[in-house]
């Protein structure tokens, strides 16, 4: 995507979400995490400080009161297009967002301290 | 914009990035230290293999920089930061710990269900290993020293200088960089407080870094082939999603440092604010991942529910029947999910009932939660005093009872698409009310549907009711429990009278012991049937656990403060076990989790009504099978459980199979009133789901329409109207009713509030001397209502004083603040109930001086401030210590004063508390007067609830003084009333009576007194509770439904029970007369006000007429009652014989007896001869001259004379006998008052002319048309011959 395309794409999320909230559900295609997004873009109108360097699935923070926070749920992997949660079994990010079953089969492709990572967490949690 | 393009070409510009340079002071810096740089990321990068990654989410340094030289320096100290986590035992440790902390919070989270543990827990685990990282340099001490070697010492010296900089100093600066009111953290907030705190570990720990490093570790080599595009070198920064916008922060600095400051400018350096700034990203990448966390945990807990594979299920049965059932034992997640549910499957309105108003909050809590609602109002509740519902809310939690409640303002309830009635097997009055209700409706509203929600008791019942709903059952999530069954010997069992032996519930303890190690964890619950036994237990307990130090003994009833009652959630120490000696609320109520052992003596106290005595019963019973078994499974809630059972198995299989319904064993008078409210005109025919007794329905409307609130038809009277909708007893209704009618209502809102609630008088501190002394200044002799109007007022005086905190004053005292809190609340909806129906006037707003204003403002500010950071945290749950085990009263608990006491802060957040104090400090400034005035008000409710003192009573504090009501006698005063401990007052003073006139039925006094009560409780006996005295012929006058006089009317019987006897048949006829014109004034007002309010909703001009006649009659009322009151009227009062009340009246006419009798015909038709006692009834309540005279009566023919008199109502003179004098009155009165209404709008004669009437004179036989006036004086020309002549009256 281009960064022009980029920009009117996101300003047009943030005139959608204007008028309305609760864009769908965001579900995470490895652990089935759950939950309604408001927002999908770099820039979440519930944090104006902030800058995704992806582009996320945001909610509002439901666990803080207030106009303000956001959270991230997740993104689509750079490679498999799946939606993955940012939770640590499911997927990381280097640059860009890897669900962990891309990360495997490219493993090689990774620096050492992230191939120790995944290797230490595959005995915890098989990923499916 | 400009920072999205950084971010996109971020990769790049990081290898070119020396290349560039911008601002030449920054840059400088960051090109010196970036040759450093390099060295750590090498010595960095083993340790950061370590396994930093997936477990210190916190320690993991993040940085996603857009401009340039701020990432460079960023990108520095992040090198320092690496991999700082992972020592195995430590991890392990908390592992270990949070999985404890884990167990912990879900037992508490079950119990409170909406309590937010999981952010707690995110940070405290975060903090407290930070804290360790302090607390515990040796962990890496040694590779500490090893590492040091290798430290260039300069820049060792860089770092250390960097994180023991005086970050605080600098905060303000900080401050006006980082948290302003539009950045992502705002200064005040909790997220700031926690972000310092966050901050000071951080650069603890990073000073421990500094020293902390590692040797070089080769790169890693990049593999052969490239696809992915990623970097050659790793770097954590490229883990990142996220990066700050920093243009502002950087425009901040440059003025910052061009700016005025100066001083900050030297050691506030911009390598510093990067350094802040990078600290800020970790905190708030940390807080994201932990909340994801938390988000899909609370995903896997939905899922494990039992109740989450019947998800579709429930749904498609919803989606296709009108009725379903949902039956499932607890755990099984039924009252959070099904909600849920069917909020997802695109249901709108949906309300569940719950039997208890806490339930409703803490559910709406928890599923707000869990819908990721917590601080919207899609979930809300609604209770009796507060809700939080609005446009937006989706799912709502009410009580059943305030469902019914709308169902008399919403006929259809036509607001819910769905009603979801949960724990409908624990049949409560409302209901099984509600369920018939709802049965009803589900015929005249097409699309409503239901869920019926059960513990698996009894579920063919409710499905059978709806004619065979399809029921989903689900299984609960126990764990298996070991039965035994231990019948308590012959020789422990004790009578009803006798205090129960501890002894077999010891015996269990120590079983216990034996049997199950003592690192094995898992708590007793005892449940026992009343507090005495649970006292009997509990001390017995205590000595055996000050032997053994492997106990806690906690009792838990309702009467228990909350602070008592909260500490069986604590945690018992190590090695020690909680025995929780319960009633029965720990079987439904009160879910306290990490119980193992349950110990059921089969026995519970009911409530039962006595509607012959009017009397409640508190009866022990055996339990029902159905509970038996509920108490059994809540050993099984958290593990594997072992249930003993005090009783033979025999027993046990004769248990009843259900507990009776709440229905079958409570006086039904709301209800009927209710139901009769919403239209339904027989409640006979009422289809309950299992039946009270038509007894039970006969007697309460027979209550209804003694106390004015139904007609003879069974339709609603204006009072009825007004107390069908108040959600309080039909006594309670009447006095609040009535306070508005004189005027007194504040004093009377509080003492109707501090009826409805629990007592705020602790009766465990009736042992404590110190607290009974301090409670003495609060008594009132004039009885327990105004004793607890004390406590009340002076509450409100402690907390507008604002010096002392109420907290303490009420733990001194023995009182439970709580308490004072919901009699504000309910006091506050009273007043809104009676301004709602025009029977109150709306205050005045209240105007405030700009200073107050602003004061008031900033308090308010302060409060709300307050309340927000206490609303983060819950409260926690203490380890009991193991001596810590006297129910401490007063001054005991101070230690946690300091907290933050969140109700007084909600309180003054919603009262202003000068206004409060200002109606308190009237109510101090009573007089006697009122103080009568307000007795009066009180009884109009209380009425029929007297009682009178037994003849032989001493008045004596040492001995028991006995009491008779109509119903019951021998009744006693109730152990925590005020006359129990002060029984002086109720004696009549002996100066008073006259001893030396003839006296044959006791003493003449004008003092008489009366004993007002609210309620007769049977418990071990008969008692009478929260008693007022009250001045008796004064009472009985105005509020007895039938007074019978004799023929001179110095014998008055009120209500066929009591006797009055005046030694002056004058005195007693201008009592009688006096009683007339009030009774009927006050009628008169009352209708005017119930009209006026009825009026006043519709609209509003005609209000004027009304409320000026009103205003009128009060001023009447007013001055005649003060005068009646005030009567020093002297005679002597005796409760009558059985024998006596069988021949008390002389009967209907008998032929040939007309001697004695007074010519009924004598005057018009609205006097007539009362059907069964004789005499003549005068009104609905007098009736003259039926009494059978005993004989003694020397002032009989006195009744006969003709006496003249002048009426001074209608002014006019007349010969009357007392009979006529009487009746004269009643109708003169009812009379006056319309004339005075016509009179105004028609000119005189024709008024008069409205007042005529056809009348036909049976004497003369001959047809006029006169007013009421006329007719006496025509019928006087009749009877004058009559009454000489033939002398049929003498």
């Amino acid at each position: 995507m281009t960064e022009a395309r980029a920009r009117t794409k996101n300003s047009d999320k943030n005139r959608q979400l204007e008028g309305r909230k609760k864009q769908g559900d965001f579900i995470c295609s490895l652990c089935d995490v759950s939950a309604p997004y408001d927002y999908l873009g770099t820039t979440p109108p519930y944090a104006k400080s902030i800058v995704l360097l992806e582009k996320a699935y945001v909610m509002k923070d439901p666990f803080a009161q207030g106009k303000e926070g956001h959270l991230v749920l997740g993104a689509t992997c750079c490679l498999c297009d799946r939606c993955v949660c940012l939770g640590q079994d499911c997927s990381l990010f280097y640059t860009k967002r890897f669900c962990l079953p891309c990360v495997l089969q490219n493993i090689q492709e990774f620096p050492a301290e992230i191939r120790e990572e995944v290797a230490k967490k595959k005995p915890l949690e098989k990923p499916r | 914009m400009s920072d999205q393009r950084h971010h996109r070409h971020r990769p790049e510009e990081m290898h070119h990035e020396k290349k560039k340079s911008k601002e030449s002071k920054s840059s400088r810096a960051s090109d010196q230290r970036s040759s450093k740089h390099h060295r750590h990321e090498h010595r960095h990068s083993g340790l950061d293999q370590s396994g930093g990654y997936d477990e210190m989410t916190s320690r993991r340094i993040q940085e996603a920089s857009c401009s340039r030289d701020v990432h460079q320096r960023d990108r520095k100290k992040e090198s320092s930061d690496e991999g700082h986590g992972n020592k195995h035992g430590r991890s392990d440790r908390r592992r270990e710990e949070e999985a404890e902390k884990y167990r912990h919070k879900h037992r508490k989270m079950e119990r409170v269900g909406d309590r937010d543990k999981e952010t707690y827990r995110g940070k405290d685990v975060h903090v407290r290993d930070m804290a360790r990282e302090d607390v515990r340099p040796r962990d890496k001490h040694g590779r500490m020293e090893g590492m040091r070697e290798q430290e260039e010492e300069e820049e060792e010296w860089d770092r250390q200088e960097m994180w023991e900089f005086n970050w605080e100093e600098y905060r303000s600066t900080l401050n006006k960089i980082f948290f302003r009111d539009e950045d992502f953290i705002v200064r005040g907030t909790p997220e700031y407080d926690d972000f310092w705190k966050f901050f000071h570990r951080y650069c603890k720990f990073q000073m421990k870094k500094s020293g902390d490093q590692r040797p070089a570790r080769p790169h890693h080599s990049s593999p052969q082939q490239k696809t992915l595009g990623l970097p050659d070198k790793y770097d954590k920064r490229y883990r990142i999603n996220f990066s700050i916008k920093t243009k502002d922060v950087e425009e901040k600095l440059k003025y910052l440092r061009t700016g005025s400051r100066t001083n900050d400018d030297e050691d506030l350096t911009p390598s510093r604010v990067a350094e802040f700034r990078l600290a800020w990203l970790h905190y708030i990448d940390f807080c994201q991942k932990q909340k994801l966390q938390k988000l899909a945990k609370l995903r896997h807990d939905q899922a494990s529910l039992p109740i989450h594979q019947y998800r579709d299920q429930i749904v498609q049965a919803v989606r296709q029947h009108r009725v379903v059932v949902v039956a499932g034992d607890t755990g099984c997640g039924k009252s959070t999910q099904v909600p849920q549910y069917l909020m997802s499957a695109g249901f709108t309105c949906i309300a569940c009932t719950q039997p208890r108003r806490i339930a409703c909050i803490s559910l709406a809590k928890r599923v707000g939660y869990e819908t990721l609602n917590e601080y919207g109002s899609e979930v809300a509740y609604q209770v009796r005093f507060e809700g939080s519902k609005t446009d937006a809310t989706r799912i709502l939690f009410l009580t059943e009872g305030l469902l019914l409640r709308q169902v008399t303002t919403d006929p259809t309830l036509s607001q819910y698409s769905i009603i979801v009635l949960d724990e409908v097997h624990e049949r409560h009055l409302n209901g099984d009310f509600l369920l018939g209700v709802l049965r009803a409706l589900l015929r005249a509203q097409e699309d409503l549907k239901m869920v019926l929600m059960s513990a698996t008791i009894n579920i063919k019942l409710f499905a059978g009711y709806f004619n065979g709903a399809p029921v989903i059952q689900v299984p609960g999530r126990l764990y298996p429990i070991q039965l035994e069954y231990l019948p308590i010997k012959q020789e422990e069992q004790t009578s009803k009278s006798e205090r129960l032996d501890p002894r077999p519930y010891l015996r269990v303890m120590q079983r216990i012991d034996h049997k199950y190690p003592g690192t094995e964890r898992g708590d007793l619950l005892i449940f026992l049937s009343g507090m005495s036994e649970i006292t009997a237990v509990v001390e017995a307990g205590r000595l055996y656990a000050q032997q053994t130090k492997r106990w806690i003994v906690l009792p838990l009833h309702s009467t228990l403060s909350i602070e008592e009652q909260d500490k069986v959630f604590d945690i018992a120490p190590e090695g020690v076990r909680k025995c929780i000696v319960s009633t029965n609320i720990a079987e439904t109520s009160i879910t306290i989790d990490g119980v193992r052992f349950i110990c059921d003596s089969g026995k519970v106290k009911e409530m039962s009504y006595d509607p012959g005595a009017k009397m409640q019963r508190l009866q022990e019973f055996w339990i029902s099978r159905a509970s038996a078994e509920q108490r059994k499974g809540r050993a099984g809630r958290t593990g594997p459980g072992v249930c003993f059972r005090m009783y033979d198995e025999s027993e046990y299989d004769n248990f009843q199979e259900y507990a009776t319904p709440e229905i079958q064993r409570v006086p039904l008078d709301s209800t009927l009133l209710q139901m009769i409210s919403m239209g339904l005109r027989n409640p006979r025919k009422f289809p309950f789901i299992e039946p009270p007794a038509m007894s039970s329905i006969e007697n309460s409307v027979a209550f209804l329409k003694e106390q004015g609130a139904l007609t003879e038809e069974e339709t609603l009277t204006p009072i009825g109207r007004m107390l069908a909708r108040l959600p309080v007893d039909v006594v309670i209704g009447k006095m609040l009713i009535m306070g508005t009618v004189f005027h007194v209502i504040d004093p009377v809102l509080s003492i109707a509030a501090a009826l409805s609630v629990q007592s705020p008088f602790h009766q465990s501190a009736r042992t404590n001397p110190d607290a009974m002394h301090a409670r003495k200044p609060l008594e009132s002799d004039h009885g327990d209502p105004f004793t607890l109007l004390n406590a009340f007022d002076e509450w409100i005086q402690v907390k507008a004083g604002g010096r002392n905190s109420s907290r303490k004053w009420c733990r001194r005292r023995g009182l439970e603040e709580q308490r004072f809190y919901e009699m504000v609340k309910l006091k506050e909806q009273f007043k809104d109930l009676l301004k709602d129906h025009g029977l109150l006037e709306g205050e005045q707003d209240y105007y405030y001086r700009e200073e107050e204003r602003r004061r008031r403002h900033g308090e308010r500010r302060r409060l709300q401030e307050l309340k927000r950071r206490h609303d983060k945290g819950p409260r926690k749950r203490k380890v009991l210590k193991l001596e810590h085990e006297d129910i401490e009263l007063s001054g005991g608990d101070d230690d946690d004063d300091d907290e933050v006491d969140i109700k007084d802060i909600e309180f003054k957040l919603k009262h202003d508390l000068n206004q409060l104090q200002e109606t308190s400090n009237q109510t101090r400034s009573f007089t006697l007067r009122d103080v009568l005035l307000l007795k009066v008000v009180l009884c109009s409710g209380l009425y029929p609830l007297v009682a009178i003192a037994d003849d032989c009573n001493t008045y004596r504090r040492d001995s028991e003084q006995v009491f008779h009501t109509k119903s019951k006698q021998f009744v006693v005063l109730h152990p925590t009333g005020v006359f129990c401990s002060n029984p002086e007052p109720l004696q009549l003073p002996h100066t008073e009576g006259k001893q030396g006139v003839a006296q044959l039925k006791g003493q003449v006094s004008s003092k008489h007194q009366l004993l007002a009560y609210t309620s007769l409780l049977e418990t071990n006996k008969p008692y009478l509770v929260n008693t007022m005295r009250i001045p008796a012929v004064q009472t009985l006058m105005l509020y007895a439904h039938c007074l019978d006089t004799n023929q001179d009317c110095t014998r008055i019987v009120s209500d066929y029970w009591l006797e009055l006897t005046f030694p002056e048949s004058e005195a007693a006829q201008l009592l009688l007369s006096s009683v007339i014109q009030l009774r009927v004034t006050w009628a008169k007002l009352l209708g005017l006000r119930l009209q006026e309010s009825s009026r006043r909703k519709k609209d509003d001009d005609d209000e004027d007429d009304t409320s000026r006649k009103a205003r009128k009659l009060e001023k009447v009322l007013a001055r005649k009652l003060t005068e009646f009151l005030s009567s020093d009227v002297e005679y002597s009062i005796r409760r009558l014989g059985n024998s006596e009340i069988k021949n008390l009246f002389v009967g209907p006419l008998e032929v040939g007896s007309t001697a004695n009798k007074p010519v009924p015909t004598l005057f018009s038709g609205e006097c007539r001869p009362h059907p069964t006692k004789g005499g003549v009834q005068i009104n609905d309540y007098l009736t003259y001259n039926c009494l059978q005279d005993d004989g003694m009566s020397v002032h009989s023919f006195m009744a006969h004379l003709r006496n003249s008199w002048t009426c001074p109502t209608c002014q006019v003179d007349m010969a009357v006998t007392l009979l006529e004098r009487l009746q004269h009155q009643d109708q003169c009165q009812n009379k006056q008052d319309v004339s005075v209404d016509e009179s105004r709008q028609l000119s005189g004669p024709s008024s008069l002319e409205r007042l005529r009437k056809p009348w036909f004179c049976t004497t003369c036989q001959q047809e006029f048309s006169f007013t009421n006036t006329e007719i006496l004086k025509h019928r006087r020309t009749h009877a004058q011959p009559a009454a000489t002549g033939e002398g049929p009256t003498t």
